[in-house]
This record gives structure tokens, C-alpha cells and sequence, in this order.
């Protein structure tokens, strides 16, 4: 038996593990009637779905690359300083593009690996006759296609962007870079999720045990921000990549260049323009070398880890929590919507990928807020930059809601047989949707508040545009409760519902985006009563008795 | 529905449930009565199953009505889950939170007050020598203590109705004699009932006072011990032999069992 049956043995488990991942059978989820013979079929559809999606993200990113990198040096001058070298302007494209390669992949292993542990699509074929090497090789066969489309897209799609960009080289350059994106992501996927399962899942309940939650949680998903922190630390990255200039006038130390993924980075444009292309010296490069090596040489180490590991991912027990307190039966029962998003928070607190969505708008308060205070005091763009934080906290907040549905597939089959309306569980998920968004926009008050032209502003811009976010939670919350009643079973993880989200997010996302839009018009007034008719129009949707 | 509708515990007229073309339940029709734990028995695939989860809402039949003290399961799903308690087959529950959190969220849902939530899991937890485990997330504890939570869970609202889907499959000896005794004490109290579905006939002799026999998605009997008997035209035999004789199982029997010998 070789790879080719590896290959067979692979594709029968990864069918199971779509199955899961599409309709959940081992967390209860009962045959959907109208779906019977079909189903195998269709989850495999909509798991391709959901990794062209991503794969189509990657290449848009890819070609946004392609694009700056095109740019010559008069069309970027609001971007970076005007005496940053070409080369070293290429090598932070390079470098932002990589490290969103390496965080959109990690994102999608967070989300999708511990369905492949619950669907136990390795462990079934352990009893039977089939020696260790060829289990290996079938649980490597499986955990790859998870991320096929997506890694492909990034092993051969992005040194071809680079390559026509820069030149064929420059494209021949990128592929350690690449290998090392998609090495390093799929590592610290499983490395997340064996985390999460022995430290995470294991901690008991109470004050102390949910604070070392969310702190491990923070610390293990903070890299995986690389997108957002990418995005608004940009400026002073590019102000400190072109110190390293001489030319630009005192220069930062060389050893910047050892940093990941930037010393993969600067291959390419070198293998463009020569050795002379990034204007750093001798040593900064020979750093650059070195660094480099080291990270291809700690991605093939990766890589044969997660080789010997992958087997084991579905055998790793939680940790068995350390003696506790006595044992207390007091129960605090709090009020529907209330007990909805407690557990929701709770559960949230011990799946990473749910935690990365309450965590990601305010990290990135945080990023903006600091960018702000470090700006000009009282500036109009430090006003901006802090409306900027507010606007993408609600942008980000329509996503909640259907990634809070998502949360129900836990356990729904218990869940479903419960005294509990629609509207009760939209209202507990509205109330999280609009807490994140109020507390994203606190973060940014209170770093910024002395800094800022107009703190009032701030706080009624704010809460101008609360109402349409949770009038966008609200509708879509509508559109996935009657997608369930109707179709049986859209409460999928996100791995598997990419495309749903999607739909039911658009429309939420123009309801958060109209008030934002009104406001150079009208002022916070006209925002505000546009969010508020938003809301008035939306909630008997949701609200009304008939929609339970 | 009439003011008696409203005291019976469960009522299923005319049940269908379609699999795609596939049909597991057809047409059955059955009516727990107040103080009565009535025994769902079947082989594999006979439709017990799909018949519980249709009444507590998990499966929209294709046809029929489901009545729980006269609320319309289907129809009036909220209501007809008020008054019902269910353990599930299979112990699939958050097994992210602690025994506790969970049952802090079904006592929320249920609108109970602290007091009385509270109360009732020292007693339950007593009862099943729970006490650490309570704070311990779901996903480490062994599927006893997972099935005593969900058995906890079903009783914390006091409902009036219990739908108990094998029940006892990985309780200890101990547990089960506790759940057995609950039943039974659970039915005493006016009018309440039990819907026990299982596939151990030991169980369902000693505990139901009606029985009804699933055969692939048809209710081919039902009735006391002595009606089935009488039925089956076995006047001493257990519920086991009524029961392979009713759904014809008991043909070839004999031969399947001798041959058990020859490999």
C-alpha cells in the first residue's frame, strides 16, 4: 500500500469529515428529512465552496500585491516616505502579503480543525489493520486538503503574481517565502488546536479559570490579526523599513531584517534589481540571509511535525483540570436573552475560532487607538483615524451575528428541544453583537480621549450608528433563523458555511454602512436617524411573536 | 382541544416521518396516559428514535400530530417544550462549559428561580454522588456522568411530562437503580407521565405499565404485559418472547442461534 491508497483511504475520511463539518451528526444534529440521499455530495460541495472562497480572497490579495508592487515611486508617496528605496518598498508589499497569507490560512485551520478531531474521521480507521506509516500518510492526506485550494493559490498563484510583477526571478525568489506561509499556518493550526483542546478546553469554571482563558486565547490567536495589524500598522512599519536606508539618514538596526516574514521578503525585489536594490548594506543582508535560512529551515521542521503529529490530533484528552474549590449547587438562572449570551461568552471563551471574532475588533480599537494617541494631538486626522476605529468595529460586527449562529451547532440537538424562541436567541446574540461594538468604541475613547478634537463627537458618532448595528445583527439573525426553518439546517461551523455567512452578511452590511454614509452629509443627526429607522423597520422582523 | 386533551401527558395521532424517500415512521399512533410510564420498544431502525425526536421537536414529521398536555409539539413548539423534560440516546451537550454553566443556561431558559434551580441540583447531584464534576468542563467527564447531568437537566423544571431516549445505556448500577426509582416516584405526583423509549426488555417490564411495539416504523402492538400476551397467544412468557414473537423475530431464531456454533 502506498500514497496512492493513502490518497483513496484519505478521501473516504475527508468525506466524513466534511459530513461533520456540514451537518454536524456527532454534535446531535438529526438527518435533515429533505437532504437524505444527497448529503454526502453536498457537503463535499460546500466545503469546496467555502476553500475557493478563501482561495478567491487570496488571489484578489495577490493581485492588490501585484498592483502596489507595479506602482512606481510617484503614485506611493502618501503611503511611505519619499526616500524609501524601491527595493525596500517591494520587500514590505512582499512582507504584509505573506503575513496575511500566513494569517487567512492559520484562520482557516482554527476554524476547521477541531472538526476534524470531532469527526473522528482518523480515529475510526485506527483499530483496523493498517500499519502507522500509512495512517501517517492518510492523516496528512487529510489535514492537507483542508487547506488545498487556499495553499495552492499561495504556493503557485503568489510566486506567479510576483513573478510577473518583478520579473521571473523575483517570482522564483518568493517560493521560500510561500512554502514557508503555508508550512508555518498549518502548524499553528494543529499547534492551536492541540492547545486549545488540552489547555483551553480543560479549565475549570469560575473568576480565575475564565481570565486564564481569554489570556491564553490572546496570546495563541494574536499573531493570526496579521491581517488587521497589518493594515493599520502599515505607516510606521514602511517608516521603519526605510531607516534602514543610509540614504534616508540615520539608520535603524539591520537586525529588523531578521524579522519573519520580512528577511524572506526581500529576496524577490533583490533578485530583481540586484544586490543593490534595497540600499541596507552588507551586513543587514547577510542578517536577511541568515534569518531566512533559519525560518525555511524551521518550515521543513514544521512541515515533518506536522507529519508524525497529525494522527494524534484527535487523541490528545483535555487536560484534567487541578483540584478546585468545594463544590458549589448555587445556580444563578439570569433571564433568557441573558443566559443566550452567557453561554455564548462561555463558550466562546474556550473555541478559539469564536474568541478571534470577540477579540478582533478590539485588538484592533486598540491598534487605532494607539496609532491615534501617537499622532498629533488634536489633529483632524487623529479624529479620523479614531471615527476610522469606530467605522470598522461596526463593519466588523455584521459578521458576528452569523458567526454567533454558527455557535448553535454545539450541541443543537439538546439546544432545539429547549422552551427557547428565535427571538430570545436573537436577542441574546444582538445584545453580544452591540456589547463588542460599545466596548471596541470605549477602548478607542479611552486611549485617545485627550487626543482627539472633539471627544463629544466621538461618543454620539458612536452611538449614532448603534442602532444599525444591531438592526444588521437583527436581520441577519432573521435570514439564518428562517434559512433553518426552511432549508432544515444551515447551522453549520464557519469552515463549512462560508457561503451562507456571506449571504446573510451582505445585507447586513449595507444596513451598518447606509448611517456611516450619511454622515459627511448630515451630520450624527441624520446618522442617527437613518440607524434608528433601520432598526424600527428591521426589529418587528425578528421581534414580533409570529417569528418565533 | 377539549379540556381532557389538556390533561393527557402526550397524545401522537397518525405520525409519519420521511427520510428523502425513505420513510422510518409510518403512521403510528399512541397516547401516554396521566400516571403511566409507557415503554416505546422496537429493534434497531424500528423508529423509536425518530418518533422521540419528533415529539420533542428535533424532526418535523412529514405528517400527523404531536400533543404534549395538549400543546401542539409542532405547531406550538414553545409550549409543548415548557412542559416537557428529555434525555437524549446519545449525551451530546456544550462540552465546552461545566455541568453547572450548562445547567445554569437550561435553569435561564426555563425561567427558573435561583432558589428552586439550586436546590433541585443539591438534591439530583446528591442523589448521583456529583460534586467536583460539576465544575469540570463536559468534555472530560466519562458519558455516565454525562447521561446523570442530562437526566438532572430534564428534572430541574419539574416538568410534567419525562421523554426518556434509552436513558440507562452507560449508567452505573447505582445510577440506574436512582433513575428507575425517579420514574417511578416522578409518575405518582397527579398526572404526570413518562415516555421510555428502550431497546432492554428487562427494563420495560419492570417499569412500564403500557407497552408499544415498534416493528420498521409500524406500531404493531400495544398494551399491558397480560394484553400482549394475551396477543401473542404466550400466557406465560416474558416480554421478551411477546415481543420476537410480535414483530416475527422469533422465525429462525433457533437455526440463527445453533448456528452461531459452526464458525
Amino acid at each position: 500500500m502506498g500514497w496512492r491508497e493513502a490518497d483513496r483511504l484519505a478521501d473516504v475520511a475527508f468525506g466524513e469529515v466534511a459530513l461533520q463539518a456540514t451537518y454536524a451528526f456527532r454534535q446531535g444534529n438529526p438527518v435533515p428529512p429533505k437532504d437524505g440521499k444527497g448529503m454526502v455530495a453536498r457537503s463535499r460541495r460546500r466545503v469546496t465552496q467555502s476553500k475557493t472562497l478563501i482561495a478567491v480572497l487570496i488571489t484578489f490579495l495577490n493581485l492588490g500585491a501585484a498592483t502596489l508592487l507595479r506602482l512606481g515611486p510617484a503614485a506611493r508617496v502618501h503611503l511611505v516616505p519619499a526616500t524609501m528605496p524601491n527595493g525596500l518598498y517591494q520587500a514590505g508589499v512582499l512582507t504584509g502579503l505573506f503575513g496575511v497569507e500566513v494569517a487567512l490560512l492559520w484562520w482557516t485551520g482554527i476554524q476547521v480543525v477541531p472538526t476534524l478531531v470531532a469527526s473522528g474521521a482518523i480515529a475510526v480507521l485506527e483499530p483496523l489493520p493498517i500499519d502507522r506509516t500509512m495512517l501517517r500518510r492518510i492523516a496528512a492526506l487529510v489535514f492537507l486538503r483542508l487547506f488545498d485550494l487556499p495553499a495552492a493559490v499561495v504556493l503557485v498563484g503568489t510566486p506567479l503574481v510576483v513573478g510577473l510583477a518583478l520579473g521571473p526571478w523575483a517570482g522564483v525568489a518568493a517560493v521560500p517565502a510561500c512554502l514557508s506561509a503555508v508550512a508555518f499556518a498549518l502548524a499553528l493550526s494543529l499547534l492551536t488546536s492541540r492547545f486549545f483542546v488540552r489547555r483551553i478546553q480543560g479549565t475549570r469554571a469560575g473568576g480565575g479559570g475564565t481570565l486564564l482563558r481569554w489570556a491564553y486565547l490572546l496570546l495563541w490567536l494574536l499573531p493570526a490579526f496579521g491581517l488587521i495589524t497589518f493594515a493599520t500598522a502599515s505607516p510606521p512599519f514602511f517608516r521603519a523599513l526605510a531607516t534602514l536606508a543610509p540614504s534616508s539618514g540615520p539608520a535603524s538596526s539591520p537586525a529588523f531584517l531578521a524579522l519573519y516574514p520580512l528577511s524572506l521578503a526581500v529576496w524577490p525585489p533583490i533578485a530583481a534589481g540586484g544586490g543593490g536594490a534595497l540600499d541596507v548594506g552588507g551586513l543587514a543582508l547577510a542578517i536577511a540571509a541568515a534569518a531566512g535560512a533559519g525560518y525555511t529551515a524551521l518550515a521543513g521542521i514544521s512541515a515533518l511535525w506536522l507529519y508524525r503529529a497529525v494522527p494524534d490530533v484527535g487523541a490528545v484528552p483535555p487536560r484534567a483540570p487541578l483540584a478546585g474549590p468545594g463544590t458549589t449547587f448555587a445556580l444563578r438562572p439570569q433571564r433568557p436573552p441573558w443566559a443566550v449570551l452567557t453561554k455564548d461568552l462561555r463558550l466562546a471563551s474556550r473555541t478559539p475560532g469564536y474568541a478571534f471574532l470577540i477579540l478582533l475588533p478590539l485588538l484592533d480599537s486598540v491598534a487605532l487607538g494607539f496609532v491615534t494617541y501617537a499622532g498629533a494631538p488634536g489633529t483632524a486626522a487623529a479624529g479620523g483615524i479614531a471615527l476610522g476605529a469606530v467605522v470598522s468595529a461596526a463593519l466588523l460586527a455584521t459578521f458576528f451575528a452569523p458567526a454567533f449562529f454558527a455557535l448553535e451547532v454545539i450541541a443543537q440537538s439538546y439546544g432545539r428541544t429547549l422552551p427557547i424562541a428565535s427571538r430570545t436567541m436573537a436577542l441574546g446574540k444582538v445584545t453580544l453583537v452591540g456589547a463588542i461594538y460599545l466596548a471596541a468604541g470605549g477602548i478607542v475613547l479611552a486611549i485617545t480621549a485627550a487626543r482627539i478634537p472633539a471627544p463629544l463627537l466621538f461618543v454620539t458618532f458612536v452611538a449614532a450608528e448603534l442602532p444599525a448595528v444591531v438592526a444588521a445583527g437583527l436581520l441577519e439573525l432573521t435570514i439564518l433563523f428562517r434559512w433553518a426553518r426552511s432549508r432544515g439546517l444551515p447551522v453549520t461551523n464557519l469552515y463549512a458555511g462560508t457561503w451562507n455567512v456571506l449571504l446573510a452578511a451582505v445585507p447586513g452590511v449595507a444596513v451598518a454602512v447606509a448611517p456611516l454614509l450619511t454622515f459627511p452629509l448630515l451630520g450624527v443627526a441624520g446618522m442617527a436617524a437613518v440607524a434608528l429607522v433601520e432598526l424600527a423597520a428591521v426589529a418587528p422582523l425578528v421581534l414580533a411573536r409570529r417569528a418565533s | 382541544m377539549g379540556p381532557a386533551g389538556r390533561d393527557v401527558p402526550l397524545s401522537v395521532v397518525g405520525l409519519t416521518i420521511d427520510y428523502g424517500e425513505r420513510r422510518a415512521v409510518d403512521g403510528i399512533s399512541l397516547e401516554v396516559r396521566p400516571g403511566e410510564i409507557y415503554g416505546l420498544l422496537g429493534s434497531n431502525g424500528a423508529g423509536k428514535s425518530s418518533t422521540i425526536k419528533a415529539i420533542v421537536g428535533l424532526v418535523r414529521p412529514t405528517a400527523g400530530r404531536v400533543l404534549a398536555f395538549g400543546h401542539d409539539a409542532i405547531e406550538d413548539g414553545l409550549r409543548a417544550k415548557e412542559v416537557l423534560g428529555y434525555v437524549p440516546e446519545t449525551a451530546l451537550l456544550y462540552e465546552a462549559l461545566t455541568p453547572r454553566e450548562f445547567l445554569e443556561f437550561v435553569a435561564g431558559v426555563r425561567r427558573l428561580e435561583p432558589t428552586v434551580a439550586s436546590e433541585r441540583l443539591r438534591t439530583y447531584a446528591a442523589a448521583f454522588q456529583l460534586g467536583g464534576e460539576l465544575e469540570e468542563p463536559i468534555a472530560t467527564l466519562s458519558n455516565g456522568t454525562r447521561q446523570k447531568v442530562l437526566v438532572i437537566a430534564a428534572l430541574l423544571h419539574a416538568p410534567r411530562l419525562l421523554v426518556l431516549d434509552e436513558p440507562l445505556n452507560s449508567l452505573d448500577p447505582r445510577s440506574v437503580r436512582i433513575v428507575k426509582e425517579l420514574l417511578v416516584r416522578f409518575v405518582r405526583s397527579a398526572g404526570r407521565g413518562v415516555l421510555l423509549s428502550t431497546h432492554t426488555m428487562e427494563i420495560a417490564q419492570e417499569l412500564c405499565s403500557r407497552v408499544g411495539i415498534l416493528d420498521r416504523g409500524v406500531l404493531r402492538a400495544e398494551g399491558t404485559l397480560p394484553e400482549l400476551r394475551e396477543r401473542s397467544r404466550r400466557g406465560d412468557a416474558s416480554l421478551e418472547e411477546v415481543f420476537l414473537r410480535l414483530t416475527r423475530q422469533d422465525e429462525g431464531l433457533a437455526e440463527a442461534v445453533a448456528s452461531l456454533d459452526g464458525p
